[in-house]
């Protein structure tokens, strides 16, 4: 009988899923793997979070662009379905870059790997702290951007890309530190 | 906090490195890195580790190792380094 495939809800990984990436099964990602390539792809990443909290400033924008109401609609809608995508793919390369580790639960990694994936989640508290102060500071302060709006800017891109970010980050640090994974 | 961002030393205690000789019962036994790391049940980027140093093992990982390669943990690790041919 068929070992069952262990899901992990809060990690989001399946036990299949995590050994396969770290036992290099599919050798078409083996290019993700190298500390340049990775810090690369941390760097798309990161603008692309960027991009998708820039959908918050889609008013302001189109007002200085003078664009008639389909081409704003047609534009905004392309732009942001494409944006969120690439988000989401860089962010699923990500995870496989780093072998899923960043994810994974205790039993399927080793010491050394429970310890990086620790170190990293550390260093994401940190700078996820820093990210949500600022964020914060922007909507109590900022002129341009504010919650709960009917018209004009709304926040709500701005936390899109926060959630992205929480969630990528702890690949994210993983990626750039580390020199082999 | 950017230069421990930036730095890629997994030691447990960095100032103390501990130094060992893996490398060395590991070839004599004509076992690749990969079966090591089957055996001790651990990832083979560790192994990779361990050999150059760049990581420092727990005592439990330690004694398997000592165990999967026929040596006395003391013969493998130490806190000071190896002299060459001994």
């Amino acid at each position: 009988m068929p070992k069952k495939n262990k899901i992990y809800w809060l990690e989001g990984v399946t036990e299949k899923g995590v050994k396969a990436l770290l036992a290099d099964q599919n050798p078409k990602y083996k290019w993700l793997r190298s500390q340049r390539n990775r810090r690369i792809l941390v760097v798309l990443v990161g603008i692309g979070n960027v991009l998708v909290a820039m959908g918050s400033y889609w008013p302001t924008l189109k007002t200085n662009l003078d664009l008639t109401e389909v081409a704003e609609i047609t534009i905004f809608s392309v732009t942001a379905i494409f944006v969120i995508f690439a988000a989401l793919m860089g962010y699923l390369f990500l995870r496989i870059s780093v072998r899923g580790i960043a994810d994974a639960p205790n039993e399927l990694l080793d010491e050394r790997q429970v310890m990086i994936r620790d170190t990293s989640y550390r260093y994401s508290y940190q700078i996820m702290g820093f990210l949500v102060m600022m964020l914060l500071l922007l909507m109590l302060f900022g002129r341009e951007v504010q919650m709960f709006q009917p018209e004009g800017n709304d926040g709500s891109y701005l936390l899109i890309s926060l959630l992205f970010t929480f969630a990528a980050m702890p690949s994210m640090v993983l990626g750039w530190r580390e020199r082999d994974i | 906090m950017l230069h421990s961002i930036y730095a890629t030393s997994m030691s447990r205690n960095p100032e103390e490195p501990v130094y060992n000789r893996i490398e060395e019962a590991r070839t004599a036994l004509g076992l690749s890195r990969q079966e090591l790391a089957d055996k001790v049940g651990v990832h083979y980027q560790t192994i990779g580790y361990l050999e150059r140093e760049e990581y420092s093992p727990s005592l439990v990982l330690a004694l398997r190792i000592s165990s999967v390669l026929n040596q006395e943990i003391s013969q493998l690790f130490s806190l000071t380094p190896f002299k060459k041919g001994k």
